[in-house]
């Protein structure tokens, strides 16, 4: 039974078992076990354990140059989003309240976003909050929006010294007018960054983008800022949330908690999006996850629905 | 040799043993673990057969009501070659799936819609299927023929009927949209352009890009999406197992 994730095929298939791809493998599994670099040193070996860090490294110039062995820069992807699912599962499985599971999440995030800054990827759009969780308990609903509100406080100055954007997109009616403001104030203040855009989905879901970019045309003609006889794709484009980006279009979408849906999420965008459904639960995705995804997405064969040359 | 030339030499013998030592330990490491992923393709292909010859028995029957609608989708390439399709749709109908979505990016097996219908027996164009025509024991199998039209042309239409609607409305100028562009609205609208918008359970993919290549998006919300592999290389077993599995999942929909 094959989910959308390497390296169970449902077929036997013996190209599988190409000396290239072992040997991709191996590199892998080298680089995550014995990898030296300080973070991965400070964060434990990957058996649940993370170190609870204050903020988020630096970027640097040099660990920029490095990529893990088999991964080849030109081939990364510009956009990888990111369904982050899993948190409570994770604190379930540890006797622990569903809260400790999403501080788990936060932390697992800083360390994508990391990987993401320093391997070049120009855009990481993650799911934090769908519109369909809104049903969720208060208590959980308020946690969650204190603690993102509280961590794009504190990861702040760091992100913006690592030039990195942030981008929140989403519907913010029903969001915190505090959280409101610092989200604001966050996209003002980053707006110029280049190295690496961070857009955090909060009351998102795609049907509701796709809604929301018809609504959005429909004022524009209304009010007579566009004259046009009918919407078309390229007016819808325009209009949904994630033109924020220069690359609305994800090429690798990653979901963690071995589920094997989009839920809602980036409908209108991920036509062509390379899925790679992951087994971990978020808060244990991190580093060796993200480098199979990425290997992943490198090997396989990508066409966007024409014919081969 | 004085004493700490000898050390030298000796440090160096000790590393150079243990590079070699570590160096063979990890080439053995490297053969385990191609071993294990080699007898784990025997064994997955070995259960695939014995799922094909029912002598696992959970396979044998399967609980239906959570698989409604099933889509498949198909890369272009391997759509080219139908007589896969129409043995896939044989082992649906066997299997006992009632509503299947066909979709390839290009409309290919559209087009290939009349051999389809003839070939494999007990199908039907879904629009023209009744309620009795779909029950379980009649061993009956509504097709849908879907292609990227289907797609975002389909809710650009929807989304003019919308704003037709809204620009003629009485008093435009007061009007935000909301009263007019909203999920329901978009869906009706969908169906009024000749769209299905029931979304289907389990999508399963067949080709080498694991991506549902642009089945439409508007449906595919809480979707189930399996990559199967090569079209060429399916097997009865593989499709039984996803079938089952699928019937085993519980999605919390946002809770």
């Amino acid at each position: 039974m094959l989910s959308l994730r390497v390296p169970a095929p449902t077929s036997f298939d013996f190209r599988r078992f190409n000396a290239g791809g072992l040997d991709r493998r191996w590199r892998l599994s080298r680089d995550c076990l014995f990898s030296l670099s300080p973070d991965f040193a400070g964060r434990g070996i990957g058996f649940g354990v993370r170190s609870a860090k204050s903020e988020m490294a630096p970027f640097t110039a040099a660990e920029e140059e490095t990529l893990p062995e088999g991964l080849q820069p030109e081939l990364m992807p510009k956009h990888v989003a990111v369904i982050m699912d899993g948190n409570g599962r994770w604190a379930k499985n540890r006797g622990l309240q569903p809260w400790d599971g999403h501080r788990a999440g936060v932390e697992a995030l800083r360390e994508i976003v990391e990987l993401c800054g320093k391997w070049g990827i120009q855009v990481l759009t993650v799911f934090a909050f769908s519109t369909d969780n809104w049903i969720r308990p208060k208590i959980e609903i308020d946690f969650l929006l204190s603690l993102f509100e509280r961590t794009l406080k504190s990861e702040f100055d760091t992100l913006a010294k690592n030039n990195v954007r942030i981008s929140v997109i989403g519907d913010s009616s029903k969001l915190p007018e505090s959280l409101i403001e610092v989200i604001n104030e966050v996209e003002e203040v980053t707006k110029n960054n280049t190295r690496l855009q961070l857009i955090v989905a909060v009351g998102y879901s795609g049907k509701y983008d796709v809604v929301q970019a018809c609504r959005g045309i429909a004022k524009r003609v209304k009010d007579g800022e566009i004259e046009v006889g009918e919407i078309d794709e390229r007016l819808i484009e325009q209009e949904l949330e994630t033109n924020c980006t220069e690359f609305p279009y994800p090429d690798l979408l990653i979901r963690t908690s071995g589920e094997l849906r989009v839920s809602n999420f980036l409908l209108w965008q991920l036509a062509y999006t390379e899925l790679f459904f992951a087994q971990e639960l978020w808060p244990d995705f991190g580093r060796s996850g993200f480098i199979e995804a990425l290997m992943s997405f490198q090997q396989r064969q990508r066409r966007f629905g024409g014919r081969k040359s | 040799m004085d004493l700490k030339q000898s050390m030298l030499l000796l440090s160096s013998w000790i590393a150079q043993i243990g590079d070699v030592g570590l160096d063979l330990l990890w080439r053995f490491v490297h053969i385990v673990v191609s071993l294990w992923y080699i007898f784990s393709g025997i064994f997955e292909a070995i259960e695939s057969y014995a799922i094909s010859l029912g002598l696992i028995k959970k396979y044998s029957s399967i609980n239906f009501e959570k698989l409604r609608c099933l889509a498949v989708v198909v890369d272009i390439e391997e759509a080219r070659d139908v007589v896969n399709v129409i043995d896939l749709l044989q082992w649906l109908t066997t299997i006992g799936v009632n509503q299947v979505g066909l979709f390839d990016t290009q409309g290919l097996l559209k087009k290939c819609k009349d051999l389809i219908l003839e070939t494999v027996p007990g199908s039907m164009l879904l629009e023209e299927t009744g309620e009795k025509d779909l029950l379980p024991d009649r061993k009956r199998i509504a097709l849908e023929f879907i292609s990227s039209s289907d797609n975002k042309e389909a809710v650009v239409k929807a989304a003019n009927i919308l704003l037709q609607r809204y620009l003629k409305s009485s008093h435009p100028e007061k009007e935000k949209g909301d009263d007019f562009f909203t999920e329901p609205h978009l869906n009706e609208a969908l169906r009024v352009v000749g769209e299905n918008v029931q979304p289907p359970d389990l999508l399963l993919v067949y080709g080498p890009i694991r991506s549902h290549l642009g089945f439409p998006a508007w449906r595919l919300r809480y979707t189930e999406i399996v990559h199967m592999g090569s079209l060429k290389y399916m097997r009865y077993g593989s499709l039984l197992k996803a079938i089952h599995k699928f019937t085993g999942v519980h999605q919390n929909y946002g809770t």
